[in-house]
């Protein structure tokens, strides 16, 4: 359909990308282009076609959709043909439904009549493309068709700019790219002045710690600034949390026995008392002194009896394995058009079992599923260790307590949990993802193989979480954009240095001016914000999708965290007789306590201290032990499906693990089957019935208070896309009998229902002697019921507030009484 | 009493090796006990029993059990425990026929003997062997019953298991079935639901031709089977085919219509010609026939032998066979051991692959009715087999009308009941493992399969359930009804005659297996229905009524090849010679196979895909390496290791009951309050499964099958605290429920 003298377009037709940068921005710097892009501030396009059709995902509806398409320096952006016209005040949005940013393009992929070509920077093109496809990191698909009416050039442009623009990341690439995003001065300004999200818990100052201590009904413990300027360990976060009884200076003995200085540290308390920790590896040939053995123990013990050391060495895939599954993955899931190289159909199974992804899964939900169980029993520590405490540690510590913890569960709870054993802990996000292209060796998929193991949970117990599936899935998206500081960093350390810059923005509690001043390596960075601040990302309608409409209000909470503490049958002052634990070693699913386990106590240097612990009774607690892993899985009685801390223990046989089809198989090409295009006049009985239930309680309401009530509306705005889903992949309509018509029946707004309850739940608390909470905790605290999903009205309101410390309603009033 | 303590979870269990004698147990028992039998049905006689008898739970760690009496009647292995059954609330969910320790005998798979903790297969020449020390039985849907005989006496024992195995493993004749003594006591039941067409007499078969809008001939001939013994009393043809013609080879390779396209094509089968010989005759015959079934419409048609591009009946059998085993387990080692190379294990049987091969076949035939509009011909050896699994899969493809429950049993009725599968040989119900003249296969089962991946798609598109199509599976082996137990209409009629005859009293009172009231009663039933079945909403209905026909044509795809003037007699005028290479060159190039089928498929699978999904018109599966997917609900219900407690597909449902019920519970406030006119217009709702609602975090990931065996029997840990532990929450849960009940007033 070219004639001769068209077939080759040069690079050079098209103009130089500088030299629109700078005619461009002025005029569109923040505004709407006159085909209705809105641009970021400072945002400006360097390309576009029109008449351009998007092919829609099974979940956003399925078909086409017609519009146009936009190279920007920052994205590609489709904007629809007749969306309804953006506020111009509005905040900006990094990205739109339709958009992708080039960060996270990975191949773009022109079709032409007969062909199709991967479009490299220096490639040319001989045809005009007809289809582009482009596949990003994230294991999206998008895919755009040309009108026969879009201009060839338009066509060749444009796919030319993408090809050239986004990134191949080679080093230095991503700065341009997140000043792209983040770097004009408006923008700068918008996100300093951001409040960040005050319903999750940010660990960053000791209070937080202290809140998380207070939830779980940790005793014993206390939060240590000893490495407040980060000089006893660089990897470690500012602010750790040992026992009571260990004072600073005796801390700081111990940071040089273990791998990084990173000494053992406490994660959580289950709720029949026994805690869980993390730590490095030990220091080899160091010299134990008779005083540092005390504090060892003592930090390992942690006022518990017993002590078991899971390690998380030899069994757990390491890095490299991971990478490499993640990367056969990848092969299998996505076709690829352009090599069309596939796997038959008859040997997907085999082939997907080729990628060890999901031994590696299972592996990762087995080992926390022991830990679990271990934790049931009481009264010991768990200690995790793994030679640098910085990867599978951090899997199986927050695999752990989404099992166990049901507040991990909620969205705001999983955050807290992430930024605790992720981003506090320091995972090495930005190794490992390997935004600037420069440490292949270290890149591997540590977090999204996290992601998969509470994809797995929540598939296997989806009526046990709030956050949903489209939750995790934003997640993993945004692991790929190099744009937030929550995955830009590999510790606190390096956090902390960047954030300096800013003016006022991130101000922690405790004030960070108190550090050492670090040299002024990156001063041209654009303040990151925190990959938490969804309204960035997402616009309202897909954050709605981030939890269940309907939640179950929370159970009561246990009362065993108080009273079933002490421990009546174990000698109160088995520490001060000097006696240590005993300590076992849990590996390939045994208990064994082989004599190396802590280096001191093989040691020479002790020999009385090794004559009183073989007197203790390990050998009699083995086999309890032993039977407690087996019995994992096995729930106590039918009546435990009331205990909301009944651990989630997934099934790891080989039916029970299945592939994370919405995540890794949306943008391949055969996997829009799954779900198919639906007409949209037609509406599912799932809609039908949610509107139903919508409209009886509004007229409920206004059968009983006479004022019509608009409260219900969050069920029916999550009921639109989710419905065409195979049952299985979870249309949640989530309530219960007791939320709803308790709220539906009284005219109390539902806040004061779930703060009476919360108020009811408070009082053994009180009883057990702790100091009442104060409100803003409690509000972090999980004992929020989520009648109504998210927070969303609380973000909204305060987005531009001044200060943070505008607290939520405080709704403990007597009007909650009524509901019962 | 020594053997069971009580009955509660909790209460102290035996220790389960006995270190009393049987007899000492049975000087324990009170007299009246020994008579312990199931509720027996009508006409069921107990053949042998033997007491004491332990049954193993699965959990082999253990090696725990329950006491019971084994009994073996003319119907069923059963099992009766020692302890009053649990009431558990899936209770409802209950096969009125057969308990969940209940065995039919049809439904036997094998028996295995242990002996000296040998597993040894026992064949039928093994009968007088020594009673074996533990009895293992494989049933057919996939349970596992191990039974040990230690406890019991050893005449008993060897009675019982000679018994059994006498039953299970040696050849009977069809008059034995237990369907017959069961029909002759049966109270006759005068509400028969009669919504599902039977397709026997000729008014079914008029009234199905008039709904597809065929114009085709009904042969009446066939009534008392004088014609063919392997045809239904009536079937269609196509009109051109001529009296001459139909009685020349009695029933062989006459094209028998299946179903209409809305376009005027037909969907035909036939079974091949016994020999091909080289004679004129026979090749004159085979023209004719062709000839006549493309001048159904447009003189175009599409042949197609299914023996030569699908799997043979022995394969499937075969690849079943290996499949089944991956989900016979009977502990829970071996479940682990097979657990390493899972996907791989699974896909080397091959049954997956041929599920996607039958699915893929018929996508084509409605490829070539939907898009080409060519008459299509599938042919097989007998014509009863593959061409019944392609012709059924076709038709719910493309006709909305049976993927509604009435009209699936109707389908089954058409094509595989009327249509002569030959279901006893298939099924293998009289235990004739050497017989020679049919192989065993289960057919049947690969249709549900691949109904089941359409359903895993497209569920909103089903009226039914994936339960209801395991409890069908399961019912396959049942014998009682007369579905599944004749291999063609004539039998049917002819056992039933003569059976009724010999009894010298009125016509046997056999029940279809569509009389669903027979195994469960109405609540159970409730879950067949897929409560998110997309029903078409009511205003719709009745402008359906009239133009369906065009409401279909407008969300098919367009038809390449002459849409416009679908005339009978196009090609009438036409010279001779014409006509004769129009045809050779019509049906030639379908009879050579299209240079890549799944290329072709592939095209128009994705030519559907861009269209918006109606669930009331062409329904495509996709086919797809990861899209083809296990049943798991069938293969893994019994197997403890991987039911989720609390979780699964099973939640969702159930919090789904619980929003209809819920939906229900305002209604009716809202009508005691009602000072408030009611509007009407609120939506019709479907019943759900109502009995879901609020018991959803008990329910396992197996519901409704195999209640709760798995925290019956599972090892407690021995913690003081944890007692201590439970108390508590049981406390709080029941406050919990008192808060409901309050707030609900």
């Amino acid at each position: 359909m070219l004639t001769g003298s068209k077939t080759t377009f040069k690079v050079r037709q098209m103009p130089d990308i500088k030299e629109r940068i700078m005619n461009q921005s002025g005029l569109h710097a923040r505004g709407r282009d006159m085909f209705g892009l809105c641009c970021l501030p400072g945002e400006c396009v360097l390309q576009r076609a029109v008449l351009v059709r998007k092919k829609l995902s099974p979940k956003e509806g399925g078909g086409w959709l017609s519009g146009t398409l936009f190279c920007t320096h920052f994205r590609v952006a489709f904007v629809p043909q007749d969306s309804p016209r953006a506020d111009d005040n509005a905040d900006p949005v990094l990205l739109g439904d339709h958009d992708v940013a080039l960060a996270s393009i990975e191949k773009v992929v022109a079709v032409g009549p007969s062909r199709t070509k991967l479009v490299t920077p220096n490639s040319s093109l001989k045809f005009t493309p007809e289809e582009l496809v482009l596949y990003c990191r994230d294991l999206r698909v998008l895919c755009f068709l040309f009108d026969r009416l879009t201009p060839d050039t338009q066509a060749v442009e444009i796919t030319y700019t993408i090809a050239k623009t986004y990134q191949p990341l080679k080093p230095g690439t991503i700065l341009s790219f997140q000043n792209a995003a983040l770097g004009s001065i408006e923008m700068k300004q918008f996100l300093s002045n951001r409040r960040r999200d005050p319903g999750m818990n940010w660990f960053e100052s000791p209070a937080d710690w202290e809140q998380e201590l207070e939830r779980t009904g940790a005793v014993g413990w206390r939060v240590s600034s000893v490495n407040d300027r980060f000089e006893m360990s660089t990897s470690l976060s500012r602010f750790n949390v040992v026992p009571q009884k260990v004072l600073d200076t005796e801390l700081k003995k111990t940071f040089a026995h273990f791998n990084e200085g990173r000494i053992p540290r406490w994660c959580w308390r289950h709720p029949r008392g026994s805690d869980l920790l993390r730590m490095a590896s030990f220091q080899n040939n160091i010299y134990h002194e008779k005083d540092d053995i005390r504090n060892l123990e003592l930090i390992l013990f942690g006022g518990q009896p017993q002590c078991v050391v899971v390690d998380l060495g030899e069994e757990m895939p390491s890095p490299a394995d991971v990478q490499l599954a993640h990367t056969r993955l990848r092969a299998l899931c996505l076709g690829d058009i352009s090599s069309s190289v596939s796997v038959p159909d008859d040997k997907w199974l085999s082939t997907l079992e080729g990628t060890h992804w999901l031994d590696y899964i299972r592996c990762c939900l087995r080992k926390a599923a022991e830990v679990a169980c271990l934790l049931r029993r009481g009264h010991l520590t768990v200690v995790l260790q793994e030679s640098e405490d910085r990867d599978m540690n951090c899997v199986v510590s927050s695999l752990v307590q989404v099992m166990c913890d049901p507040h991990c569960r909620t969205v705001a709870g999983f955050q807290g949990l992430v930024q605790k054993e992720w981003v506090m802990a320091g995972h090495r996000f930005l190794s490992r993802i390997n935004y600037h292209r420069d440490s292949d060796k270290e890149e591997a998929p540590i977090f999204l193989l996290f992601l998969d193991c509470v994809w797995q949970l929540w598939a296997q117990f989806p009526a046990r979480f709030q956050l949903t599936e489209d939750y995790l899935l934003a997640l993993h998206d945004s692991l790929h954009l190099p744009l937030f500081s929550t995955f830009l960093a590999n510790c606190q350390r390096e956090r902390c240095r960047r954030s300096q810059h800013l003016p006022q923005s991130y101000t922690p509690v405790n004030g960070l001016r108190e550090l050492p001043r670090g040299s002024a390596e990156e001063p041209v960075d654009p303040p990151y914000p925190p990959v938490w601040d969804w309204p960035l990302q997402y616009s309202s309608q897909r954050r709605a999708l981030f939890s269940q409409p309907v939640c179950q209000p929370c159970s009561p909470e246990p009362v065993l965290n108080g009273n079933l503490n002490t421990n009546t049958n174990m000698e109160p002052n088995w520490l001060s007789d000097g006696v240590p634990g005993s300590v076992f070693l849990l590996s390939r699913s045994s208990f064994s306590c082989p004599s190396n386990l802590l280096p001191w106590r093989s040691g020479s240097g002790s020999g009385s201290y090794r004559k009183s612990h073989r007197r203790a009774p390990s050998s009699e607690s083995l086999p309890a032990l032993e039977r407690l892993i087996k019995a994992c899985g096995q729930p106590d009685t039918p009546q435990d499906f009331h205990d909301p801390h009944q651990p989630l223990i997934p099934l790891l046989l080989g039916p029970c693990i299945r592939i994370w089809r919405n995540c890794y198989l949306r943008g391949a090409l055969h996997a829009q089957a799954f779900t198919h295009p639906m007409s949209s006049n037609s509406r599912h009985p799932v809609e039908r019935l949610a509107s139903e239930v919508e409209h009886l309680r509004e007229r409920l309401a206004q059968a009983s208070t006479g004022r019509p009530s608009n409260r219900k509306r969050h069920e029916h705005r999550r009921l639109d896309s989710n419905l065409n889903q195979n049952a299985n992949n979870g249309t949640f309509l989530f309530s219960s009998s007791s939320s709803s018509s308790s709220s539906s029946s009284s005219s109390s707004s539902s806040s004061s229902s779930s703060s009476s309850r919360t108020s009811q739940q408070e009082s053994p608390c009180r009883i057990s002697g702790r100091p009442p909470t104060a409100p803003r905790y409690r509000d972090g605290g999980g004992k929020h019921t989520f009648l109504f999903g998210h927070q969303g009205e609380p973000q909204g309101s305060q987005r531009y507030a001044p200060s943070p410390s505008a607290k939520l309603p405080k709704n403990s009033g007597p009007a909650g009484a009524k509901t019962h | 009493m020594l053997s069971l303590g009580g009955g509660g979870a909790k209460s102290t269990k035996p220790s389960f090796v006995s270190y009393v004698t049987p007899e000492e147990i049975k000087s324990e028992k009170e007299p009246p006990k020994k008579e312990r039998h199931p509720d027996l049905l009508p006409g069921e006689v107990i053949f042998c029993s033997a007491d004491p008898v332990l049954k193993h739970t699965q959990d082999d760690l253990s090696q725990r059990g329950i006491f019971g009496t084994l009994l073996c009647t003319n119907f069923r292995v059963s099992f009766v425990s020692d302890e009053t059954p649990l009431e558990d609330m899936t209770q409802h969910f209950k096969n009125k026929l057969y308990g969940e320790n209940d065995i039919p005998l049809m439904c036997v798979d094998n028996i295995y003997g242990v002996y000296d903790e040998k597993k040894k297969l026992m064949t039928k020449g093994m009968l007088k062997n020594k009673c074996p020390s533990k009895m293992i039985i494989h049933c057919k849907d996939l349970r596992v019953f191990q039974f040990c005989l230690t406890y019991t006496k050893e005449e008993d024992a060897k009675k019982i298991f000679q018994g059994i195995a006498h039953h299970c493993l040696e050849p009977k004749s069809l008059k034995c079935v237990f369907a017959f003594s069961y029909a002759v006591s049966r109270s006759p039941e005068v509400q028969r639901s009669q919504r599902t067409v039977m397709f026997n007499s000729k008014e079914d078969w008029t009234q199905e031709m008039k709904r597809t809008k065929a114009n085709l001939r009904i042969v009446t001939e066939n009534e008392n089977f004088e014609f063919s013994m392997r045809l239904p009393k009536f079937f269609i043809i196509p009109a051109a085919v001529t009296d001459e013609d139909i009685s020349k080879f009695p029933g062989k390779g006459l094209p028998v219509w299946c179903w209409s396209h809305h376009s005027g094509c037909a969907l035909f089968k036939a079974s091949t010609l016994p020999v091909p010989q080289e004679d004129g005759l026979m090749q004159g015959y085979m023209e004719r026939m062709l000839h006549a079934v493309a001048h159904t419409h447009l003189y175009s048609l599409k042949l197609e032998d299914l023996s030569e591009t699908l799997p043979t009946v022995q394969d499937i059998q075969q690849s079943y066979n290996k499949f089944k085993q991956f989900f016979l387990i009977d502990n829970s080692t071996d479940f682990w051991v097979s657990d390493v190379k899972w996907f791989s294990s699974l896909e080397n049987t091959g049954w997956l692959d041929i599920i996607r091969q039958c699915l893929q076949k018929a996508v084509e035939v409605v490829e070539c009715l939907e898009k080409e509009n060519t008459n299509v011909l599938i042919t097989e050896e007998e014509g009863t087999d593959l061409c019944c699994v392609i012709s059924s899969l076709v038709q719910i493809m493309l006709d909305p009308h049976f993927r509604t429950l009435t009209g699936f049993q109707g389908l089954v009725q058409k094509e595989w009941v009327a249509g002569c599968h030959a279901f006893l040989d298939r099924c293998n119900h009289l235990y004739q493992k050497d017989k020679e003249c049919q192989s065993p296969s289960p057919v049947f089962l690969l249709f549900l399969e691949c109904v089941w991946q359409l359903i895993q798609q497209h569920s909103p598109a089903f009226q039914f359930s994936e339960t209801y199509l395991t409890v069908l599976s399961d019912s396959i082996h049942v014998p009682i009804f007369s579905t599944f137990l004749f291999n063609s209409a004539y039998q049917r009629e002819s056992t039933m005659k003569a059976e009724s005859q010999h009894l010298q009293r009125g016509p046997l009172n056999c029940p279809a297996v569509w009389d669903w009231s027979v195994q469960f009663d109405c609540k159970a039933q409730e879950l067949f229905i897929n409560p998110l079945y997309a029903d078409k909403l009511k205003q719709d209905k009745v402008i359906r009524k009239v133009p369906r026909a065009k409401h279909q044509r407008q969300l098919s795809l367009p038809s390449s090849a002459f849409k416009t003037p679908p005339k009978k007699g196009f090609f009438k005028d036409e010279t001779e010679s014409l006509k004769k290479m129009l045809r050779v060159k019509r049906i030639s190039r379908w009879m050579a196979s299209p240079d890549s089928p799944a290329a072709a498929t592939r095209e128009f699978y994705e030519a559907w895909q861009r269209r918006p999904l109606d669930y009331h018109g062409l329904l495509l599966p996709c086919l797809d390496g990861p899209a083809v997917r296990l049943w798991m609900q069938r293969y893994l219900r019994w197997i403890p290791e991987v039911q989720i407690l609390g979780g699964g597909s099973v939640a969702i449902t159930s919090k789904l009951a619980e929003l209809l019920s819920q939906v229900q519970d305002l209604r009716r406030e809202l009508d005691l309050r009602s000072c408030w006119e009611t509007e009407a217009e609120s939506l019709q709702l479907r019943p759900g499964p109502l009995a879901l609602a609020r018991t959803s975090l008990r329910l396992s990931s197996s519901f409704p099958f195999a209640s709760n065996r798995n925290w019956t029997f599972k090892p407690a840990i021995p913690t003081s605290l944890l007692q201590s532990l439970m108390v508590t929450d049981k406390l709080a849960s029941q406050e919990d429920e008192t808060n409901e009940v309050i707030s609900l007033v």
